[in-house]
């Protein structure tokens, strides 16, 4: 009896893992095929910038974010710091914050804000540390025989998906001497490389993985952010 | 001539152009609003302030095309800004003309403010370079429209000037 109770019980069991496994690997499946539609979300991105932004809090949110930047801009502008400056700034920003939020702050984004300006600061070194060595190189080609210079053209395929990562992935590429992005088209990098040794250590991939881990996209994707944006993509169609 | 108009409405296909401007266009508005507020201090005032407005919107055009800029900034929206600027301009010296004085002179505002000869005269400097930052910005926007759509009317019918 109770064996006949046990087999059935195991039985359910099993059957509640298989829907979570298959649940989960829809969500998946639909986070897959959102993040990778880059075309016609990004256009559709851009009308909804431009149609203006819908839910009310996101909206608060966005304006007081953009609000504080650019009063901290101001505050850097001008030298003085009385009443009668700082009331003009706070009514220029303010303005300025109505007007152009949804400019500022596009993409619904998944995961938390803070913790992407946080890994983006400590990005930063990184990169500093990288244009170092790159110039170390650069100088060395420059001054040492000419036959290690051997440009050439690399394309690569991206697996970031918003235009602020690519955008990122671009500057560092560009800023880091040896390498200079020259297109991007559909997801695709095109960018000129100075000799061997800088093409090599722009294919290892490891500044896109490091900016992929900045904009928690494409492997370092999360579930329960995938779970948190998934309402917003069904917003935006 | 419907070509101009098409190739206005073209969005620029670099998508590094595309962020780069829209992130940069808050900064650059801010940047003249300081310009134009700081006028009596560095240099600056209400001219220049009021071209770097008009090269914001004027950026935005370039890079998002015609009619998502439009929805930003619309040409009613332009022609109220440039008669409001000059309104503002025009209306500073009546006051000043009805408080008692002549055409534009600011001691007079102290009247109303009260807060000293000298500080009325910068308040009311400051007053009459906001009016001309306002209308130096539809200026330049209004001109660039004119040559850009050749002339021809945007189709405001269909372009909501309102935010939907």
């Amino acid at each position: 009896m109770e064996v006949t109770i046990l087999v059935q019980a195991t039985d359910r069991s099993f059957e509640i893992l298989e829907n979570a496994r298959e649940k989960s690997k829809q969500i998946l499946d639909t986070a897959a095929r959102l993040t990778s539609e880059s075309q016609a979300v990004h256009r559709k991105r851009v009308e909804a910038i431009f149609k203006g932004a819908r839910q009310t809090k996101r909206e608060i949110t966005r304006f007081t974010a953009t609000f504080i930047i650019l009063f901290g801009f101001w505050l850097l502008l001008s030298g003085h710091y009385d009443l009668f400056h700082i009331s003009i700034g706070l009514l220029c920003c303010g303005l300025v914050s109505h007007a152009t939020h949804d400019l500022l702050f596009a993409n619904p984004r998944a995961g938390d804000m803070r913790v992407i300006v946080k890994r983006f600061i400590t990005y930063i070194p990184w990169l500093f540390y990288q244009i170092v060595l790159s110039n170390m190189h650069v100088v060395r080609l420059a001054l040492g025989p000419k036959n290690l210079i051997d440009p050439k053209i690399i394309e690569f395929k991206t697996k970031l998906e918003s235009d602020i990562s690519f955008v990122t992935l671009a500057n560092s590429i560009t800023l880091t001497p040896g390498t200079i992005t020259l297109d991007i088209r559909d997801g695709v990098f095109y960018v000129h490389a100075v000799s061997k040794k800088t093409a090599e250590d722009l294919l290892t991939g490891e500044m896109e993985d490091k900016i992929a881990h900045i904009f928690m996209e494409a492997d370092h994707v999360y579930v329960q952010d995938t779970l948190d944006i998934a309402p917003v993509f069904v917003a935006l169609k | 001539m419907s070509g101009v108009n098409d190739m206005m409405t073209k969005q620029s296909d670099d998508v590094i152009v595309k962020t780069v401007s829209r992130l940069l266009i808050p900064f650059m508005q801010i940047y003249a609003l300081y310009v134009i507020a700081h006028g009596h201090y560095s240099p600056g005032g209400g001219f220049q302030g009021g071209v770097i407005l008009g090269a914001s919107i004027i950026l935005l055009v370039i890079t998002y095309g015609l009619d998502n800029a439009l929805r930003k900034m619309s040409e009613k929206m332009n022609t109220i800004l440039c008669s409001t600027g000059v309104f503002i301009y025009a209306g500073i010296g009546a006051l000043c003309l009805i408080l008692g004085g002549n055409f534009l002179d600011y001691a007079e505002l102290d009247q109303i403010l009260h807060v000293g000869i000298a500080h009325a005269r910068s308040l009311g400097i400051l007053g009459v370079e906001v009016g001309v930052g306002a209308t130096v910005m539809a200026a330049m926007i209004s001109i660039f429209l004119d040559i850009a759509t050749g002339g021809l009317p945007s189709k405001e019918k269909n372009i909501q000037g309102k935010r939907a």
